[in-house]
C-alpha cells in the first residue's frame, strides 16, 4: 500500500470538479457536461485501483487515513474501507458516471448547476461509505440531502416541489434523531472512559464497546429510524414513489442505486454492530416489517399504471430482502443482503435508465398507452427484457443470487419467514412480466403510432450507459463469488458482534 | 477609580466617544453619509482591536467591583462589535434609497451597542439595569426609524410599550432581590443566596423576585409566551434594523442571563431550572409552528428567531439541569455562547440578503420577491441558500455545529433536559420546511416579468462576505471551529469558577 490518500482523492475529486464547473462560462453547457463526466470518470478509475490493492481476507479496515478534526471532542477525519464499503464505493462511482452521461441529453436547462449538484451528491455518497468517524459519517449522510433536494426540485416533473420537500422532511426527521443518538453515544463513551473524549466518535473504538442495554435500545431505535426511512422500510416508504416519479432519470438512478443503500449500509455498519443487544431485541419486529415490505411492495407494483412507479415499488420489495437478510444474523443472509444491495443498484438503476429512454421519446410513462415496442425499437425491447428478467430473479443473472442467499439464510433461522419471502418470486414475476407484455408485445399502440418517426431505437450514448450494467449483471450472476469473497470477513465481524447476545430462534 | 480601571473599560468608552464624534461630524458636514459610515466602520474595527488588547485571561474587577473584564466580557464585546459592523455595512443599501440618514442610524446603533457592552461585564444589579436600558432605548428608536412608514411606527410603539413594561417588571424583580439579600453586588448576592437552606422552600419575596426577573428577561429574549411584540416590531422595522434587533438585543439579553442567573442566582438554580426547560420547549416549538405559515420572509425570520431563542435556551437548560460542578454545566454554557456566535452571523446574513433585495424602494419582503432569484441574481440566491441551510442546521455550516453543540450539552445534562434534545432536533426538521420553501422560490420558480436586477453596493458586499465567510468557516475550517469552541470554553469557565467560589 502506498501513502497516497486514495480514499480522500476518490471522495473529493468530484468536489474539485464541482468547483471547476462553477467557474466555467455560463454559455457553454457542453463544457460543464464534459468536465462533470471526466471528473466522475477519474473518481471511478481511482476506485477501480482499490480493487487489486485491496487485501481480501485481511481483518479490519484498509487504506486508513486519520487526522484530528475537532480535538476538543475527539472528532476525527478518519476514513477506511472493508469489503462491504469497497463494493458499495465501486457501485457508487460506476453509477455516478453513468448517470452523468445519461443526463447529457435530457438535461438542457441550467446544466452547470445540475452538474455541480450531481458531483456534490457523489462526494456525500462516497463519503458515507468510507467514513469511520460517526460525526463525519453524519455530515456526509446529510450532505447527500441538499443536492438531491435540488435535483428533484429544479429538474424534476410537474409535482416536483411536493415530492422533494417530502423527501427532505422524511429524511431529516430520521437523521436528526440519529444525530442525537450519535452525540449520546459519544457522550456515554467518554463518561465511561473517565471523561476522556478521545475516540468518542471513532467507529473502531465504539464498535464492541458494549453500551448499557437500556441506552442501546434508545440509540438503536434512533439509528434504525434514520436508516429505515432511507431504505425505505414499510411503513416509512411513502416518500419514495413520489420522489422517484418526479426526479429526472439520472436522479432516480442514483436514488434507487445508491441512496437507498445508505440505509442498508447504515444498518450493517452502525446500527447492528454498535448496539448488538438492542439489534437482537428488535430483530423480530424488523423481520416482520421486511416481510411486509417484500409482499406489499410487490402487490402495489402489480397495479401501478406508471412505469416509474412500478419500478419504485419494486424497489421497496427488493430492499425488503436487504433488511430481512441483515436481521436474520446469519452468514448467507448477511452476505446475500450486501450482494442484493449491489445487484439492486445495478438492475434497478438500469431499469430507470430504460424508463428514461422511452420517456425521452414519448414524454409519457403510462403503461396503458404503450404497446408493441418490439417491432419499432428491437434493441431497446431486448435491453428492457434483459433487466426485467434480472429483476425478477432469473438464475444466471445477478438478481437471483442475492435473493436466493437471503432466503437460504432466513430458512436456516426461521423457515416460516423464508416461505413468505419466497412467495414474492411469483408476485414479482407477475408484475414484471405483465408490464413487459403490455409495453413490448402486441400491436403498436395508437399513442406510440402518433409519435411516428420520433420513436427511435437506443442512441449510442444510451447504449453506452446501459452496456456496462448488462455486463455487470451477467458477471455478478455467473461469478457472485467476486463480491462474496470480499464479504466473508466483515460479515463474520457483524455476526460475532451480535452473537454476544442470544441469536434468535436457535 | 484608577487609571487602570479606565484602561480596562476603554473599549466601552471608545464606542460611546465614537457615537458622539459621529453626531458632531454630522453637524459639521451634514448630508455626508459617507463620513459617518466610514468613521463607524473604522471605529468599530479599532474598538474590536482595543477589546482584544485589554482582554484579560483572569477576571479583573474594576470600579470597586461594579464591572469586570474577564474572557466572557471580551468574548461578548467582540461579538457585539461584529454585529454592529455587519449592520452598518448592510444598512446604506436599504436606507439611502428611502432617504433615511446614516449618521443618526450609526450613532443610535453605537449607543445601543455600548449598552450591550455594559451588560457583558456588569457585576452589579444596577449597572446591569443601566446597561439594559441603554441597550433597548436606542432599539426603540431604530425600530421606528422609518418614521413616515406606518408599519415602522406601529412596530416601534409596540416594541416600546412592551419593552418598557417588561423593563419595569425586571426592575421590580431586581428590587425584591436587593431587598432580600441587602446588596446589589452580584457576588454578594450569590454569596447570600448560597447560605440559604436549599432543601426548604424559598422565601416568598425572593420567589416573587425570581418570577419577575424571569418574566423580564423572557420578554427581552422573546421567549414564548412573552414574544408577542417580536413579529410586528421585526416586520415593521427597516430591514437592516430587523437584522440587528433579531441578533444584538437577543445576544445581549443572554449576556444578561449569564451575569444574572448564572452568576448571581446560581445557588438557587434548582428553582428556576424547570421554568427554563419548559420555556425552551414551547419557545422552539411555537416559534417554528407559526413560522411555517408565514408568507412574508421578514416575518418568517422573525418567528424563526423565536425558535432560535429556544435552541439557545437549550444550552441554558443544560447548564441549569446539570448537577453542580459537572462537565455538562460547562458544556451548556459553551453551547449557549457558540450558538450565539453562529446565530449572529447566519441570521444577519439572511437579513442582509433581504435588505439587498429591497434596495429599490417599494420591493416588499413577501416570499414572491424571491421568485426566480437563482436566475436573476445567482450569487445572492446562493448566499441566501447558505444562510438558510445554516439556520436549518445542515452540515457543514456553522448552524449545524451550533445545534450539535447544544444538543450534545443537553444529552450530557441528562434527565428532562435530554428530552429537550429530541424536541430541538424535531423542531429543526420542521424548520427545514419553511427555510427550504424560500429556496424553492429562489431556484424552482420563474422570476416575475416585472423583476429588475438586484443591485448591491460595495459595503453590502463586504457585509455579506463577512457573514458568509463566518458561516462557512465556523463549520468547515477546523481551526476556526476549534478556535470558537476554545474561546467559548474559556469564557464559560470563568463564569463557573466564580459560581463555584460563590
Amino acid at each position: 500500500m502506498t501513502n497516497l490518500p486514495i480514499l480522500t482523492l476518490i471522495t473529493f475529486v468530484p468536489l474539485a470538479g464541482a468547483l471547476l464547473i462553477a467557474f466555467l462560462p455560463r454559455g457553454r453547457p457542453d463544457l460543464a457536461r464534459w468536465a462533470a463526466l471526466i471528473t466522475s470518470l477519474v473518481s471511478f478509475v481511482l476506485s477501480l485501483l482499490l480493487l487489486p490493492a485491496f487485501e481480501v481476507g485481511a481483518p479490519g479496515f484498509q487504506f486508513k487515513e486519520q487526522a484530528d478534526w475537532i480535538p476538543a471532542f475527539g472528532i476525527q477525519y478518519k476514513l477506511g474501507i472493508d469489503g462491504i464499503s469497497l463494493a458499495l464505493v465501486v457501485l457508487t462511482t460506476t453509477l455516478s458516471w453513468i448517470s452523468i452521461l445519461a443526463s447529457f441529453g435530457p438535461i438542457k436547462d441550467r446544466v452547470k448547476e445540475y452538474m455541480i449538484s450531481f458531483l456534490i451528491l457523489e462526494v456525500g455518497m462516497i463519503g458515507v461509505f468510507v467514513a469511520l468517524d460517526t460525526f463525519l459519517f453524519y455530515i456526509f449522510f446529510e450532505i447527500v440531502l441538499v443536492p438531491m433536494y435540488l435535483i428533484i426540485g429544479i429538474w424534476g416533473g410537474a409535482n416536483r416541489i411536493y415530492a422533494t420537500l417530502k423527501f427532505v422532511l422524511y429524511t431529516l426527521i430520521g437523521s436528526l434523531l440519529m444525530l442525537v443518538a450519535i452525540l449520546a453515544t459519544a457522550f456515554s463513551f467518554q463518561a465511561l472512559n473517565g471523561g476522556n473524549w478521545a475516540g468518542a466518535f471513532d467507529y473502531e473504538q465504539l464498535r464492541g464497546f458494549g453500551f448499557d442495554p437500556g441506552f442501546q435500545a434508545f440509540a438503536f431505535l434512533a439509528f434504525a429510524l434514520a436508516f429505515a426511512i432511507k431504505v425505505p422500510m414499510f411503513p416509512f416508504h411513502t416518500w419514495l414513489p413520489d420522489a422517484h416519479v418526479e426526479a429526472p432519470t439520472a436522479g432516480s438512478v442514483i436514488l434507487a442505486g445508491v441512496l437507498l443503500k445508505l440505509g442498508g449500509y447504515g444498518f450493517i455498519r452502525y446500527a447492528v454492530p454498535l448496539f448488538p443487544d438492542a439489534a437482537v431485541t428488535f430483530a423480530p419486529a424488523i423481520i416482520v416489517l421486511s416481510l411486509i415490505a417484500i409482499i406489499y411492495g410487490a402487490i402495489v407494483a402489480l397495479v401501478q399504471p406508471d412505469l416509474k412507479k412500478l419500478v419504485a415499488y419494486s424497489s421497496v420489495s427488493h430492499m425488503g430482502f436487504v433488511t430481512l437478510g441483515i436481521f436474520v444474523f446469519q452468514q448467507q443472509g448477511l452476505e446475500g443482503a450486501v450482494l442484493q444491495m449491489v445487484n439492486h443498484g445495478v438492475i434497478t438503476g438500469a431499469l430507470f435508465l430504460c424508463v428514461g429512454v422511452i420517456y425521452e421519446r414519448t414524454h409519457d410513462r403510462t403503461i396503458a398507452r404503450m404497446g408493441g415496442l418490439a417491432a419499432p425499437v428491437p434493441v431497446y425491447a431486448a435491453l428492457l427484457g434483459f433487466f426485467m428478467l434480472a429483476s425478477l430473479g432469473l438464475p444466471g443473472l445477478s438478481g437471483f443470487v442475492g435473493e436466493f442467499l437471503v432466503v437460504l439464510g432466513t430458512f436456516d433461522v426461521m423457515p416460516g419467514a423464508a416461505f413468505v419471502a419466497m412467495l414474492v418470486v411469483v408476485l414479482s414475476a407477475a408484475y414484471l412480466m405483465w408490464m413487459f407484455q403490455r409495453v413490448v408485445f402486441g400491436e403498436l399502440s395508437d399513442f406510440l403510432r402518433g409519435i411516428g418517426h420520433h420513436l427511435t431505437d437506443v442512441t449510442p450514448v444510451e447504449l453506452l450507459t446501459l452496456t456496462p450494467l448488462v455486463a455487470l449483471t451477467l458477471l455478478l450472476g455467473v461469478f457472485p463469488g467476486l463480491i462474496l469473497e470480499l464479504l466473508h470477513g466483515p460479515v463474520n465481524d457483524v455476526i460475532a458482534a451480535v452473537s454476544g447476545g442470544t441469536v434468535i430462534a436457535r | 477609580m484608577t487609571e487602570t480601571d479606565l484602561v480596562a473599560i476603554s473599549p466601552l468608552i471608545f464606542v460611546i466617544a465614537l457615537a458622539m464624534l459621529i453626531i458632531v461630524a454630522d453637524i459639521i458636514w451634514p448630508d455626508r453619509d459617507d463620513i459617518s459610515t466610514g468613521l463607524t466602520v473604522a471605529g468599530l474595527l479599532v474598538g474590536a482591536g482595543l477589546t482584544v488588547l485589554v482582554a484579560q485571561s483572569e477576571a479583573r474587577e474594576i470600579f470597586a467591583g461594579a464591572y469586570v473584564v474577564d474572557p466572557l466580557t471580551s468574548f461578548l464585546d467582540v461579538l457585539f462589535l461584529a454585529i454592529a459592523l455587519v449592520t452598518v455595512l448592510v444598512a446604506p443599501d436599504y436606507l439611502r434609497p428611502r432617504g433615511l440618514p446614516m449618521a443618526e442610524f450609526t450613532a443610535t446603533l453605537l449607543f445601543a451597542i455600548s449598552g450591550a457592552m455594559l451588560i457583558s461585564g456588569s457585576r452589579d444589579l444596577l449597572v446591569l439595569f443601566l446597561g439594559l436600558e441603554l441597550l433597548v432605548l436606542p432599539g426603540y428608536m431604530l425600530a421606528g426609524y422609518a418614521k413616515r412608514d406606518g408599519y415602522s411606527t406601529e412596530g416601534a410603539i409596540k416594541y416600546f410599550l412592551l419593552g418598557s413594561f417588561s423593563s419595569a417588571i425586571f426592575l421590580f424583580g431586581l428590587a425584591l432581590t436587593w431587598g432580600f439579600t441587602g446588596t446589589t453586588r452580584i457576588r454578594e448576592v450569590a454569596a447570600s443566596l448560597a447560605q440559604l437552606d436549599t432543601a426548604s422552600a424559598l422565601a416568598p419575596a425572593l420567589l416573587m423576585g425570581l418570577a419577575l426577573l424571569t418574566t423580564g428577561v423572557a420578554f427581552k429574549i422573546a421567549a414564548v409566551p412573552f414574544h408577542y411584540w417580536t413579529p410586528d416590531a421585526y416586520q415593521g422595522s427597516p430591514t437592516p434594523v430587523t437584522g440587528y434587533l433579531s441578533v444584538g438585543p437577543k445576544v445581549a439579553a443572554f449576556a444578561l442571563i449569564l451575569r444574572l442567573f448564572v452568576e448571581a442566582l446560581a445557588p438557587i438554580k434548582a428553582d428556576w431550572t424547570p421554568v427554563v426547560i419548559v420555556l425552551a420547549a414551547i419557545t422552539m416549538t411555537l416559534g417554528n409552528l407559526v413560522a411555517l405559515t408565514q408568507d412574508n420572509v421578514k416575518r418568517m425570520l422573525a418567528y424563526s428567531s423565536i425558535a432560535h431563542t429556544g435552541y439557545i435556551m437549550v444550552g441554558l437548560a443544560a447548564y441549569a439541569g446539570a448537577p453542580v460542578g459537572s462537565e455538562a454545566e460547562r458544556a451548556g454554557l459553551e453551547g449557549l455562547l457558540f450558538y450565539s456566535v453562529a446565530y449572529a452571523f447566519m441570521n444577519l446574513g439572511a437579513f442582509a440578503i433581504v435588505s439587498a433585495l429591497q434596495h429599490r424602494r417599494g420591493v416588499t419582503s413577501q416570499i414572491e420577491t424571491f421568485a426566480g432569484l437563482g436566475r436573476r441574481a445567482p450569487w445572492a440566491a446562493i448566499l441566501m441558500t447558505l444562510f438558510l441551510l445554516s439556520l436549518t442546521g445542515i452540515p457543514p455550516t456553522a448552524g449545524f455545529f451550533a445545534k450539535a453543540y447544544v444538543v450534545l450539552a443537553a444529552v450530557q445534562a441528562g434527565g428532562w433536559v435530554s428530552v429537550l434534545a429530541v424536541i430541538a432536533v424535531l423542531n429543526a426538521a420542521a424548520a427545514a420546511f419553511y427555510y427550504l420553501r424560500v429556496v424553492v422560490f429562489m431556484f424552482m420558480r420563474d422570476p416575475p416579468e416585472t423583476a429588475r436586477p438586484v443591485l448591491t453596493g460595495t459595503m453590502m458586499r463586504a457585509g455579506l462576505a463577512i457573514t458568509a465567510v463566518m458561516t462557512i468557516f465556523i463549520g468547515l475550517v477546523p481551526p476556526v471551529t476549534s478556535g470558537v469552541i476554545e474561546f467559548a470554553r474559556v469564557a464559560a469557565e470563568v463564569l463557573l469558577v466564580r459560581t463555584a467560589g460563590g
